[in-house]
C-alpha cells in the first residue's frame, strides 16, 4: 500500500459523515447548553490544571483499535434509551439571558428591582435596571435653568429619597473613558477592575460667556458612577450616595446569579420574554383590529420589558396599521375603508390598554390628538397645519415595519425596517 | 452573543470529533457538553478569526485525555444530544476497501502520531492547525507527519507480510 492509498484508506474510515451530522438539529440544543451554564460565570473563573472534568467520558479507543470504537457506537446508537429531558419554565430566555443580558442582582439587604427595560440597539442589546430600597422612588426630570443667579437644576428629589436608588446600565461595545471624569478612581467589581467618576451627572452648558458646568447634588449627595467591561458588554452602576464608602459597598452588593433567580427577581410590571406573547395577547382585547393585524406586528424581540412599554408598542402597532389603511383609502378613494378606520381610530380613547396606561400616568398625548385631528386630515397647531399621516409617523410607525408615507413604503420595500438606535 | 455563534458554528465539528475518538455517544456528548462549558468559562482566552475550532479541538483533547468516570452530574446538553445521537444516527457503514487494516495498524503509532493523522486526515488541518492543536511548533508538525505517515506503512507491510506467512484458517480450506 503506497502513501497515497494509506491516505484514502484512512479517510474511509472515518466513521463520522458529514450527511450524518447534517442530520442533528444540533441549534436546537443551545438552550440546553445554556441551561447548563446557569450560573456559571464566564471567562474569568480560571481552571485548576488537570482538575478532571465534572462529567463522565472516557478515554480514547484507539489504543483498542479503531474498529471496535466503530462497532461499540454502533451497538450504542441502537440500544436506544428514555429521555431523561425535561422543558425549563424560560427556555426562551435562557438561550437569550446567557447572550444578552448581565444576570446580576443588587443583593443589599431590603434592596430590590423597581423596573427593567431592556432594547434592541445595532451592536446588540442595552438594558437599565432599577433598584431601589423602602418605598418606590419615581424617575428624576432634571431641568436646567438660567438666572441672574447664573445656571442651575431644579427638578432634583431629596437626597433621602435620590439615595434609595441604584442603576445598572449595560449595552454591547466598546468601553471608553467617561467623558470628563473628574477625580476616577479605580475600584473592584465582580472579579474586574471598574472606574469610577465620583462626580458623575454633571451637564455641560455652553453660552456666550463661557462654559458652565452644573454638577447635580453637594458634598454629601454625590452621583457617581463606576463602569466597567464583561465580555462583549460594557457596565454601570450609578447612584446618588453621600460619599465614596457608601457607592463602594452598593458596588460590592452586585452579584452574579443565576437565569432563574433574575427571572424571579423581576416585578410584576416587568414582562419577561417567555410571557411577551400572552401578555400582548391580553392586551389586544377590546381593541378594533385591522385586516392586516397579525400578532407578528408587535415586537417580539425576546428582551426583559417594562409592561408600559409593550403596551406603547401595542397602541401603536395597532394605530398604525388603521392610519396605513386610512391613508391607502384616502389615495384610492375607498370611503368604506377610509370609514372603519376613522371609526376604529375614534374609539382608541376608550381601548384598555390605553386607559391602563393613562391610570399609571402615561397618557397617549401623540394618539389622542392624532384622533382629534384624523376627520379633517389636518394637525393643526396655533396657527401651524400639517398633514396628519406626517404626524402619524410620530407613533413610530416605520420603526415598527409599518410606514405610512409612500416614500417611507419604497423605502421599506427596498431596504427593510431601519436599523434600531445606537 | 458571542459564546451562542461560537456554539451554533464549531458544535457540529465538535461532537464529529468526539465521535470518532471515544467508545459511545454517551462519552461523545460527555465531550462536547464539557467542551462548551470549558468555552463559557475561558470566553476571553478563545481566539476569533477561524481559529475557534482549532482551540476547542485542543480543549476536547484535553477533556478526553483527562477522563474520569462518573465526576458528577450529567449535564442537559449531555443528555439531549445523546437522546437525538440514539434517534438519529444509523448504522455507521463498515470501512470499506483498506480501511480496516490501516485502521488497525493506527493503534500502533504513539498517541500524538496518531491524532496528527486523525487531524490532517478526518478535521481535515492542515499541518500547521494540527499543530495548534497539539501544540507543536509546525516544524515539529510536519515532521512528525511525514514520520508517522512512514511508520504507518511499514505497520501496514509487516500486518501484510505476517498474514501472507500466516496460515489459512481452517473454515476457508473446507470451503
Amino acid at each position: 500500500m503506497n502513501t497515497r492509498e494509506i491516505k484514502m484508506s484512512l479517510a474511509a474510515g472515518d466513521p463520522v459523515g458529514q450527511e450524518l451530522l447534517d442530520r442533528l438539529d444540533l441549534e436546537a440544543m443551545e438552550a440546553e447548553l445554556l441551561a447548563d451554564l446557569d450560573g456559571e460565570q464566564p471567562a474569568s473563573l480560571p481552571l485548576a490544571p488537570g482538575a478532571p472534568p465534572r462529567h463522565r467520558v472516557r478515554r480514547f479507543a484507539l489504543a483498542t483499535g479503531v474498529v471496535a470504537l466503530v462497532v461499540t457506537a454502533v451497538a450504542a446508537i441502537l440500544g436506544g434509551g428514555a429521555s431523561r429531558h425535561a422543558p425549563r419554565a424560560y427556555g426562551a430566555e435562557l438561550v437569550r439571558f446567557a447572550e444578552a443580558t448581565p444576570l446580576l442582582l443588587l443583593e443589599g439587604s431590603g434592596w430590590r428591582v423597581q423596573d427593567l427595560n431592556e432594547s434592541r440597539t445595532r451592536e446588540g442589546t442595552a438594558g437599565i435596571m432599577d433598584f431601589v430600597t423602602g418605598r418606590p422612588v419615581p424617575d428624576e426630570s432634571i431641568r436646567i435653568t438660567a438666572g441672574k443667579a447664573g445656571f442651575g437644576e431644579e427638578g432634583m428629589l431629596p437626597a433621602a429619597v435620590r439615595q434609595r436608588k441604584v442603576q445598572l446600565s449595560w449595552r454591547t461595545g466598546r468601553l471608553e473613558p467617561p467623558p470628563g471624569a473628574r477625580r476616577p478612581v479605580s475600584r473592584p467589581v465582580l472579579g474586574t477592575t471598574a472606574t469610577i467618576d465620583t462626580h458623575a451627572g454633571r451637564v455641560i452648558v455652553r453660552d456666550q460667556a463661557g462654559t458652565h458646568v452644573i454638577e447635580p447634588g453637594k458634598p454629601g449627595d454625590r452621583q457617581m458612577a463606576a463602569t466597567w467591561k464583561e465580555g462583549d458588554y460594557v457596565l454601570e452602576l450609578r447612584a446618588a450616595v453621600p460619599d465614596l464608602a457608601a457607592f463602594e459597598e452598593r458596588l460590592g452588593w452586585l452579584t452574579r446569579v443565576s437565569s432563574q433567580a433574575w427571572l424571579d427577581a423581576m416585578p410584576a410590571k416587568v414582562v419577561k420574554a417567555a410571557d411577551h406573547e400572552e401578555v400582548v395577547r391580553e392586551m389586544l382585547k377590546g381593541i378594533p383590529l385591522p385586516g392586516a393585524f397579525k400578532p407578528s406586528r408587535i415586537p417580539n424581540e425576546g428582551l426583559t420589558t417594562d409592561r408600559s412599554q409593550v403596551a406603547g408598542e401595542v397602541v401603536s402597532a395597532v394605530s398604525c396599521l388603521w392610519f396605513g389603511q386610512w391613508g391607502e383609502a384616502r389615495r384610492t378613494g375607498n370611503r368604506a375603508a377610509k370609514l372603519e378606520a376613522e371609526r376604529a381610530i375614534a374609539s382608541a380613547p376608550r381601548w384598555p390598554v390605553v386607559r391602563q396606561l393613562a391610570r399609571e400616568g402615561r397618557s397617549s398625548e401623540t394618539l389622542l390628538k392624532l384622533v382629534k385631528s384624523m376627520p379633517t386630515g389636518v394637525w393643526q397647531f396655533g396657527p401651524h397645519r400639517w398633514r396628519l399621516l406626517p404626524k402619524a409617523e410620530g407613533l413610530g410607525c416605520a420603526r415598527l415595519g409599518i410606514p405610512l408615507l409612500p416614500r417611507k413604503i419604497k423605502r421599506q420595500e427596498e431596504h427593510g425596517p431601519p436599523p434600531p438606535p445606537n | 452573543m458571542r459564546f451562542g455563534k461560537l456554539y451554533r458554528e464549531q458544535a457540529r465539528a465538535i461532537l464529529a470529533y468526539a465521535l470518532r475518538r471515544v467508545e459511545s455517544p454517551e462519552d461523545a456528548s460527555d465531550v462536547v457538553a464539557e467542551t462548551f462549558l470549558v468555552a463559557w468559562r475561558r470566553l476571553d482566552q478563545v481566539p476569533l478569526g477561524g481559529r475557534e475550532r482549532l482551540w476547542l479541538y485542543a480543549v476536547a483533547r484535553r477533556v478526553i485525555a483527562n477522563a474520569r468516570r462518573a465526576q458528577g452530574r450529567r449535564t442537559r446538553l449531555a443528555e439531549r444530544l445523546v437522546e437525538t445521537l440514539r434517534a438519529e444516527l444509523p448504522v455507521p457503514p463498515e470501512p470499506g476497501g483498506g480501511a480496516t487494516e490501516v485502521l488497525r495498524a493506527m493503534a500502533g503509532l504513539g498517541e500524538e502520531d496518531r491524532e496528527l493523522l486523525l487531524l490532517v486526515t478526518w478535521e481535515e488541518l492542515s499541518p500547521s492547525e494540527a499543530a495548534k492543536v497539539l501544540g507543536l511548533s509546525q516544524l515539529a508538525a510536519r515532521s512528525r507527519l511525514h514520520r508517522a505517515r512512514r511508520r504507518l506503512r511499514r505497520l501496514l507491510e509487516e500486518h501484510e507480510s505476517a498474514t501472507r506467512c500466516s496460515p489459512r484458517p481452517h473454515t476457508e480450506e473446507a470451503r
